[in-house]
């Protein structure tokens, strides 16, 4: 067997060549997309805390917080996302997010009550960089509806969580609770500022 | 056989792909693909929720009018593909739909029905646009397209009716929220399509 033959090699060279699998784009099935943007924000511990503390405070400043919150989180999380997928750089993300774990735990902690447009406000300017986050890292190779829908939908379960501990301030000791999750959530934020 | 007839027949039996005729689910095609369609693929399930939980916070008479708008704009969708229409950015079209459906579902404020009309008869022929199979005889797309108009309409039409039997206002609020969810995932993937 013989390799010297130009014509043979050129015809091994088409082999392997068309042989090699196309590198697509969207690789991601449709059920991992949305598995990995479920898990996506469970993991990221910054996010986690800050997510429950919207919740928390949504709750802890009674209707209609307690729904609008929630919603204006994911609409501005979203924007904040589109200017991370598009590279749109925001400075100090990671700075942003932990001081969001600070500033929402505190305000839940000192039981401070805003009128409803400044902790909307306030809540939708964090998430901006939540969303930056997770649009800047959202793979490539994942199926983009599955994986956006996953994430969205699992933050919104965090704000249920923080929302059903929330209610717990109905009665004074799961008022106690309640705060103190908050300050637990604020001290969580300074570590993970220090920690940077 | 030669070595060199040995090299070409192992190029055309490597390059062989499997003859994918864009069955949702592989083996089931025609009318019970089209039927799936809606139902597997992410970005129309997403914008038919958001229009099924659109008509169900409106009035009845509202609801059934722009339902059969919604039904009639599907039928205009497989005419177009019948007679040839080359539609461009029609995915991302269905997104855009289910971005601004979620949005009005957050918002809960009343629409007029002449408002609505645009963005239901978009949603109805982006959708069908969007749902065209791939190498398949006319009678298998046609029979396809059927399932897919079926699918939808009995989807939105379902969705309608849960959204108008929910009585209490939490679960409105439910409601507005899973609209902000909608929204948020259909925009973040609206971003992904442009990075890209």
């Amino acid at each position: 067997m013989s390799f010297e033959r130009p014509a043979l090699k050129a015809v091994l060279s088409l082999a392997l060549v068309l042989a090699s699998a196309p590198a697509w784009a969207h690789t991601g099935s449709v059920a991992g997309g949305f598995f990995g943007g479920l898990a996506h924000p469970v993991f990221g511990i910054d996010h986690v805390v800050a997510m429950v503390a919207v919740g928390l405070w949504g709750a802890f400043l009674g209707a209609p917080a307690i729904w609008l919150l929630p919603i204006v989180f994911p609409l501005v999380m979203a924007c904040g996302g589109v200017l991370g997928i598009l590279g749109v750089p925001i400075p100090a993300v990671e700075t942003g997010i932990a001081t969001s774990a600070v500033v929402l735990g505190l305000m839940v902690a000192l039981a401070a009550r805003p009128p409803l447009w400044v902790a909307a406000v306030l809540v939708g300017a964090f998430a901006i960089f939540h969303g930056h986050a997770h649009g800047a890292e959202l793979p490539a190779g994942a199926d983009a509806v599955a994986y956006s829908a996953g994430f969205v939908i699992a933050t919104g379960l965090l704000h249920l969580c923080g929302i059903a501990f929330g209610t717990l301030a109905a009665w004074p000791a799961g008022r106690l609770a309640v705060r103190t999750a908050g300050g637990a959530i604020a001290l969580a934020g300074v570590a993970f500022l220090a920690l940077q | 056989m030669s070595l060199a007839r040995a090299a070409v027949v192992a190029a055309l039996a490597l390059t062989a792909t499997p003859a994918l005729a864009h069955d949702v689910v592989p083996g089931v095609g025609g009318f019970y693909g089209g039927l799936l369609h809606p139902l597997l693929i992410p970005a129309h399930l997403l914008a038919l929720a958001g229009i099924g939980l659109f008509l169900g916070q409106q009035q009845r008479p509202m609801s059934v009018g722009l339902l059969a708008v919604f039904t009639a704009s599907l039928v205009i969708g497989v005419i177009a593909i019948v007679s040839a229409v080359s539609p461009m950015y029609q995915g991302e079209v269905v997104l855009g739909v289910a971005a601004v459906a979620g949005l009005l579902v957050a918002l809960a404020r009343p629409i007029r029905a002449l408002l609505s009309l645009p963005l239901i008869t978009i949603a109805g022929i982006a959708i069908m646009l969007d749902s065209v199979p791939d190498d398949m005889s006319m009678q298998r797309t046609f029979l396809a397209l059927v399932g897919t108009v079926i699918a939808a309409f009995i989807l939105a039409t379902l969705i309608a009716e849960a959204t108008r039997a929910l009585a209490h206002d939490w679960q409105r609020i439910g409601v507005r929220i899973l609209g902000s969810w909608i929204a948020a995932s259909a925009i973040l993937v609206l971003a992904v399509r442009l990075a890209r």
